[in-house]
């Protein structure tokens, strides 16, 4: 029986951590969901200690529910999160397809593509929008005045200057504006998950079959079909892997939001709690919830797909 | 016949260059940072110094004048390492547990660990502040070492069950045969066996630790801030300081980057809980 007593307490630490971890947190985010709590009212002052006195029901969700910013950043986190998996999983396919094969110097090529996985989310996006994406001192804006400066120059060309003088001035895009800061975020992230994508699928490409695709060849089948009928198949499960993780992942972008624009334009659901926190925990909390929902419903998924293998 | 063999000829050449490119691109903004690090601030925003330019280390050698750069960098160290290590403390001994003795409860208990993994930092934003501050241990390293370990956690014994589980279950009675302890176990026959999945595991787990930027921003002000805090708190120099926030974003991405080329197949299992293999 000391069999069974020894397992027991190795996993125990492990176990408690967690349970702790996962229970009073939470358990306090769902107590304060349900209760009058704000940091500063000088009206009601008594609304400023969390207390079952304070109890609201589903006053904070009924509030939060009816909120226009919700929705907006509800949208927002869907619309990110939705674009970044569309792009990161078709370049991850054709990303992967395209090195799958062996040439010259594969290994720098394969170290080269996982390199933007390992930067920190902070100085990816620093890098971005400073760097690469600022509208005149960053990349784009040299890149966007160098162009302006070229057809400018071949305006009084002969022959080919008619041509230039009909070129208009490009104008440079800035990225921390409400209409396009969603746009940047979304640039950063597929640059930084693309590779994850990519590892992944190469991974799942070398355990592909290779008779039954040396057969299809002898069959005289097209690259094209030996792709939509073997490759696309085969990566079908490693897709739906990649898409939940990397849901849960960018379910709770926040650095990306924050250095980007404050959250001017891309507010999504962690940043949109993040702002509420600094006043009402009631909302900010009853918002919490309605984003571990949200979570949970990709997670199940994810959850299912996973159990399977695990006593392989 | 002949359309085939020229065509597969061309292709080897297309494809390779193709990759090539690809790559080059994916790196492009890292080489970018790497190269306008070694500008001056005022080269670093000049279009006749994009590729030509006279090279200067002053930004590396002005870092902790400017940034000061090796606080931060040293409590990133600090905090990542003891995480690393005090996760795989734990993590050990419980993935020893489930996979060499696993009762009927083992798979519901690896999920459930996994499940914490899936909770959204910020829906329990509030409460951690409030806790921390209560127990005043808010904007500490103790803190910060307590929240990556258990943000890792799930991650951690999932991997290294992912290795015990292939160690034949006859070596470890082996031992009980020879009279060894549980301790002895872990010492004699796990750990020299395990090694490489030990050591791939720690060295994902320090990576994701490096690079965290939820927790380490939000409930760090200055005495436990990382490096991660140190670049958002510069986000926007407005081109005033490219040159040197470039040295400061090289030095702290670039030692990570080299380990992570050597955890790219450990990437895989431990990112996909082993479901892709």
């Amino acid at each position: 029986m000391a069999n069974r007593t020894i397992p027991r307490l190795l996993q125990t630490p492990a176990v408690i951590l967690l349970l702790f971890w996962m229970l009073i947190p939470l358990g306090m985010t769902l107590f304060f969901s349900f209760i009058r709590y704000v940091l500063n009212n000088l009206r009601n002052p008594h609304w400023t200690t969390p207390s079952i006195e304070n109890w609201r029901g589903f006053g904070n969700y009924q509030f939060v529910w009816g909120q226009d910013s919700f929705w907006l950043a509800m949208k927002n986190s869907l619309v990110i999160v939705t674009s970044i998996l569309f792009l990161t999983v078709i370049l991850g396919v054709v990303i992967a397809v395209l090195i799958n094969r062996s040439f010259p110097g594969r290994g720098i090529v394969r170290v080269l593509l996982i390199s933007p996985f390992f930067v920190m989310p902070a100085v990816n996006a620093v890098l971005w929008i400073n760097m690469i994406l600022d509208p005149v001192l960053g990349l784009q804006g040299l890149a966007v005045s160098g162009i302006n400066d070229l057809s400018a120059g071949l305006k009084d060309a002969p022959l080919i200057g008619w041509f230039f003088s009909l070129w208009p001035e490009l104008e440079p895009i800035s990225f921390r504006a409400t209409q396009t800061s969603s746009i940047a975020v979304i640039m950063m992230v597929v640059w930084q998950w693309t590779p994850f994508a990519i590892l992944i699928f190469m991974t799942s490409l070398q355990s592909e079959d290779q008779q039954q695709k040396e057969a299809a060849v002898l069959d005289g089948a097209s690259t094209w079909s030996q792709f939509r009928f073997l490759t696309l198949p085969h990566l079908g499960r490693p897709i739906a892997i990649v898409v939940m993780i990397q849901a849960i992942f960018h379910l709770s972008l926040y650095a990306e939001i924050e250095i980007v624009s404050r959250g001017n334009g891309n507010k999504n659901l962690p940043y949109y709690i993040g702002e509420l926190v600094n006043n009402n925990i009631g909302a900010a909390s009853a918002a919490g919830i309605f984003a571990v929902i949200l979570a949970n419903i990709v997670a199940i998924f994810l959850l299912r797909m996973v159990g399977k293998t695990l006593m392989e | 016949m002949a359309i085939v063999a020229q065509q597969s000829k061309l292709s080897q050449i297309i494809w390779p260059v193709l990759a090539w490119i690809v790559a080059l691109l994916f790196f492009f903004p890292i080489f970018w940072m790497i190269l306008t690090s070694f500008k001056t601030d005022a080269d670093a925003v000049k279009p006749e110094f994009l590729f030509r330019f006279t090279p200067t280390l002053e930004n590396y050698t002005n870092m902790t004048d400017n940034y000061d750069y090796w606080r931060f960098a040293t409590n990133s160290i600090i905090t990542s390492v003891s995480a690393t290590l005090f996760t795989l403390f734990v993590a050990v001994p419980c993935a020893y547990a489930m996979a060499f003795n696993p009762s009927r409860g083992t798979k519901d208990i690896l999920m459930w660990m996994l499940s914490t993994k899936m909770l959204p930092a910020a829906a329990v934003l509030y409460p951690m502040i409030f806790l921390t501050k209560s127990l005043g241990v808010y904007d500490t390293k103790f803190l910060i070492v307590m929240v990556l370990s258990l943000i890792n956690l799930p991650i951690a014994i999932w991997m290294l069950f992912t290795y015990f589980k292939d160690i034949p279950k006859d070596i470890i009675e082996a031992g009980q045969m020879d009279g060894l302890t549980t301790w002895g176990e872990v010492k004699e026959i796990l750990v020299p066996l395990a090694w490489g999945g030990i050591a791939s595991t720690a060295l994902l787990i320090f990576i994701f630790c490096w690079n965290e930027a939820y927790w380490t921003v939000r409930l760090t002000t200055t005495e436990a801030a990382t490096l991660s805090k140190l670049i958002e708190g510069n986000r926007a120099p407005e081109g005033l300081f490219f040159g040197r926030l470039s040295a400061v974003s090289t030095a702290a991405v670039g030692p990570i980057i080299v380990l992570g080329w050597f955890s790219q197949k450990q990437l895989v299992q431990g990112l996909t809980f082993g479901a892709v293999k």
